[in-house]
């Protein structure tokens, strides 16, 4: 029996399983309620019209909102908590943000409205380029991507395009250093081009031996973070960019780790030809649980015509939309992820020039903070100097008291603190992966550095077993197996399951 | 801004990494690569100053625009219950749920959202969204492509042509052959031969001219012929539409705009793709399933992950990784808010509405191209260019429609549409193109 105002599953109250929105079905009850038909009544004859009832839940408005409340109640969040998930940057999400993107004819313009009455519009997506492309050192972006995999996507079509328009096409592949976000690899061969992996040497770095070995007259082009997936700076990233365009090919920047550079360095300055960037990580878009976010494409003068059109351009009387000639066409439906874009330049706007230059260096001396806090509990993946993020190892104590990346993570998430990355990059055996932000104060990095010390101890001692965390959240470690098995995606697979077996 | 340390904060921090300014963190960099003087970009505003900025950049929007254009994004009434849940802080400010335990609330919504949508479009699976419906279309088309591991794709030409752009960028049309089938009177050809060389049948419900049919029959032709059938569906007219899956689709995709998100000037929305359990394998993104925990309770975890990038790099289903949770959310909490009558009303009202309107039209002579075949949106014919109507029209206050071709609109009514609305937009192109 399940009724919509049973709050049990709250941790405050009992901690059972919250029903699902379906089990608080009954039969009558609707919140939803439209003004009465206005126009006269015409029946309707078409095939495709149906006969029977639409299957969807019937709720009153009370028991929806007290659900999905519940439901918050078991989420951990940037506003609820410190995130030192390396490679995803979780700071502060400004709420200052939300109110400016929920401004009405930012948050409900049809997508299709003639440019004439959508200057503001257009002035949003202009605004943020000039700033884009000044943090990055390149001259000119498109918005369309509305993610970070599908700016990589964008990236790859340009190159090669390009190379085509070239008379190029024997260039076929791709190098990704084995260090690399699955997205790179993955988009390289949706783009059709084949992948070829660069090792990194003792140091964390592009292993530039193997590099030089690997390129020749099929190289399209590279891929590349700097900081790197170890949050290792490349030191030289001019003789890679260097290497690759003698042999003809493009060099293309990955954005995830931009937050370590911003108001340091620039991609453009180090060789990049083609930068995408994450609004939803580095100019502090909230991720939503997932999504959405927003992937912005850059580029150097001569790979303007290629981008996605269509782009925002001045005219004498006003901004319009402009296709490139050479277009690879459009990678979304109208502009992108709008209001997340616009979410952005409000962060920009509130840094400023002030803001910016130190953005970079607060995120990096906190990374560099809490790398030389946590080292002394576990060590480090590399010996250097880290950027915004640094990864440590636990295969020593894998070794010796059988503890896992997993088991630190999953402590770490009892004692209130989201789990690093664990397990990437995946050159670095039983890795954790720390990247702490510039928003999070020395305390919370102290604070995050005792409970790991707390928790290896604890770990080590006889009197717990390593499965055992999380213990005091609403649930424990889940069976992995049943779902992937059995296919239980849907509501009423699991109980099937059961009567079945 | 937003950058928590105090003086006495960085003296500790500096003395812990034995350095005495920020300056010294980048001791490593090249000095040739350094931005000296910074970033040439204006002063930071304050929170007050930003306000003036950007209230002042949305005034050059037009205000008030009555909204008659669709084309896959449709002014559908966004109840406020369904935004303020939506912007709860828990669900908006958290990440991708790779921490089960600590992410019960975004898993157990997003298994909501599949089951909301295989309930609605009598599918089996659905994933935890996509970037949007053009992206679908390709996702999908990718789908069908890597299950029969044919080259040709039948599409209909009945798309908005944003989406054929999108998907002509996604597959590789070098390597892949995409037959664009023209419609015949706005509806796709009954009698349309499949072979064994397709790889995909992919349709629009109802088709981007706003006409509807029931594709039952073609769906098995295809089905006779090895193809799979995709189903590009509105789907705020569920309520009132047969389910692609009672026609046979094999992949259902929709532009889930309409259901949870504001029309957001095309974004953020959300791409709905839901199939059969038999193609579990090849889905894009990230599927949500139910399991247990060690003491048997209730819980959602992310699930059939081999398919996804960050383990199968370049063998991976799709390079997806951040999707439109946020936007899945919105549709979930706003199907469970309509609920099996609302959900027919705004189907119900759109279609006896737009019907009124085509009929007022007619009746100030101007003529509708599918008057009989289209539900909610339809296609007017006028003298004047389209593109000078929209301009007029938009100077009185209304969002005329889409531009079809050099003298077609394409007109959409949604429920929030008011008679009075109707009558006011009749009235004023009949004066402007009428004359």
């Amino acid at each position: 029996m399940f009724s919509g105002g049973n709050a049990k599953s709250l941790p405050l109250v009992g901690g059972l399983s919250e029903p699902t929105i379906n089990q608080l079905s009954n039969p009558g009850r609707r919140a939803s309620r439209f003004p009465k038909l206005d126009v006269p009544v015409t029946e309707i004859n078409n095939p495709a019209i149906r006969n029977d009832k639409p299957l969807l839940p019937e709720v009153s408005e009370h028991d929806l909102v007290m659900h999905y409340s519940r439901l918050a109640h078991r989420n951990f969040a940037v506003d609820l908590g410190f995130y030192p998930l390396g490679s995803c940057t979780m700071k502060y999400n400004p709420r200052f943000a939300d109110s400016m993107a929920n401004l009405d004819t930012f948050a409900n313009s049809h997508p299709s409205t003639p440019a004439e009455f959508t200057q503001g519009n257009l002035e949003i997506l202009f605004e943020l380029e000039q700033y884009l492309i000044e943090i990055t050192g390149m001259d000119f972006a498109t918005f369309q991507p509305p993610a970070g995999a599908s700016g990589e996507l964008t990236g790859l079509l340009i190159i090669k395009k390009y190379l085509e328009e070239n008379n190029k096409t024997n260039k076929t592949n791709i190098i990704v250093p084995d260090s690399a976000h699955g997205t790179n690899p993955a988009s390289a061969k949706m783009a059709g081009f084949e992948v070829v992996e660069v090792s990194t040497d003792d140091r964390g770095m592009v292993n530039i031996d193997d590099l030089k070995n690997l390129v020749d007259e099929n190289t399209a082009g590279l891929m590349l973070t700097n900081p790197n997936t170890g949050g290792l700076f490349e030191e030289h990233i001019s003789e890679i960019s260097n290497i690759i365009h003698d042999v003809g090919g493009l060099v293309y920047y990955d954005g995830a780790n931009l937050n370590a550079i911003v108001g340091v360095c620039r991609p453009g300055d180090m060789g990049f030809d083609i930068v995408h960037s994450n609004l939803h990580k580095t100019f502090a878009t909230p991720h939503g649980g997932g999504g959405p976010g927003s992937g912005p494409v850059a580029v150097k003068g001569f790979l303007k015509e290629y981008l996605p059109g269509p782009i925002v351009i001045k005219e004498e009387n006003g901004l319009n939309w402009y296709t490139p000639t050479s277009s690879i066409g459009r990678m979304h439906g109208y502009h992108g992820n709008f209001l997340v874009a616009l979410r952005a330049l409000v962060y920009m706007k509130l840094l400023g020039k002030e803001g910016l230059d130190k953005l970079g260096a607060f995120a990096v001396l906190n990374a560099r903070y809490l790398s030389s806090v946590v080292s002394k509990v576990i060590p480090l993946a590399y010996n250097e100097p880290c950027m915004h993020e640094f990864v440590t190892t636990v295969k020593h104590l894998k070794k010796s008291h059988k503890i896992k990346a997993s088991d630190v993570g999953k402590a770490l998430l009892d004692k209130g603190f989201h789990s690093p990355t664990i397990y990437f990059p995946l050159i670095v055996e039983e890795a954790l992966m720390f990247e702490p932000t510039e928003t999070q104060s020395v305390d919370t990095l102290d604070d995050l550095a005792e409970t790991l010390k707390v928790i290896i101890n604890e770990l080590q001692g006889d009197d717990i077993s390593l499965e055992e965390y999380p213990k005091n959240l609403p649930v424990g470690r889940p069976n992995e197996l049943i779902p992937a098995k059995h296919l239980t995606v849907n509501w009423g697979d699991f109980e099937l399951l059961e009567i079945t077996e | 801004m937003f950058v928590p340390h105090s003086e006495i904060d960085l003296k500790k921090m500096f003395e812990e990494l034995s350095i005495s300014s920020l300056d010294d963190l980048f001791s490593h960099i090249p000095e040739t690569l350094k931005l000296n003087d910074g970033l040439s970009l204006p002063e930071s505003l304050s929170e007050l100053e930003a306000i003036e900025h950007f209230t002042s950049i949305e005034q050059n929007n037009t205000q008030k625009l009555v909204c008659f254009a669709g084309g896959g994004h449709y002014d559908v009434y966004l109840p406020h219950t369904v935004k303020s849940l939506t912007m709860r802080p828990e669900f908006m400010t958290s990440y991708t749920p790779y921490q089960s335990e600590i992410s019960q609330g975004i898993l157990q919504i997003l298994f909501e959202y599949q089951s909301l949508i295989c309930d609605l479009t009598d599918m089996e699976l659905a994933n935890a969204s996509l970037y949007d419906g053009a992206t679908s279309v390709g996702e999908a088309i990718s789908v069908a492509i890597n299950k029969t591991k044919r080259d040709n794709i039948v599409m209909s030409s009945g798309f908005n042509p944003n989406t054929k752009e999108v998907v002509n960028t996604l597959i590789d049309t070098k390597k892949f052959n995409i037959n664009y089938v023209e419609l015949e009177n706005y509806l796709f050809p009954e009698d349309y031969i499949f072979n064994d060389t397709d790889a995909a049948f992919v349709v629009s419900l109802p088709h981007y001219e706003g006409s509807a049919q029931d594709l039952t029959n073609l769906v098995a032709n295809a089905k006779k012929a090895g193809v799979i059938s995709i189903c590009y569906v509105d789907p705020s007219m569920l309520g009132i539409i047969k389910t692609p899956g009672s026609m046979g689709f094999d992949i259902v995709i929709a532009e889930g705009q309409a259901m949870g998100s504001s029309l957001s000037f095309g974004g953020p929305t959300v791409g709905w793709f839901a199939t059969r359990k038999e193609l579990a394998r090849l889905v894009p993104g990230r599927i949500i399933g139910e399991s247990r925990d060690s003491n048997q309770n209730k819980t959602y975890v992310m699930t059939l992950r081999a398919r996804e990038q960050d383990i199968r790099r370049e063998k991976a289903s799709s390079n997806i990784c951040t999707n439109q949770t946020l936007n899945a959310v919105g549709s979930t909490i706003h199907l469970s808010w309509l609920g099996p009558q609302g959900i027919y009303e705004i189907g119900y009202q759109a279609i006896q509405k737009s019907s009124y309107m085509k009929l007022e039209l007619q009746n100030a002579g101007f003529e509708i191209l599918n008057p009989t075949s289209s539900l909610r949106e339809f296609l007017l014919k006028t003298k004047k260019t389209s593109n000078e109507i929209l301009s007029h029209m938009g100077q009185e206050g209304i969002l005329a429609g889409i531009s079809y071709d050099q003298n077609t609109l394409l007109v959409a009514v949604t429920e929030k549409r008011t008679k009075k609305e109707i009558d006011n937009f009749v009235q004023l192109i009949k004066e402007y193109d009428n004359v």
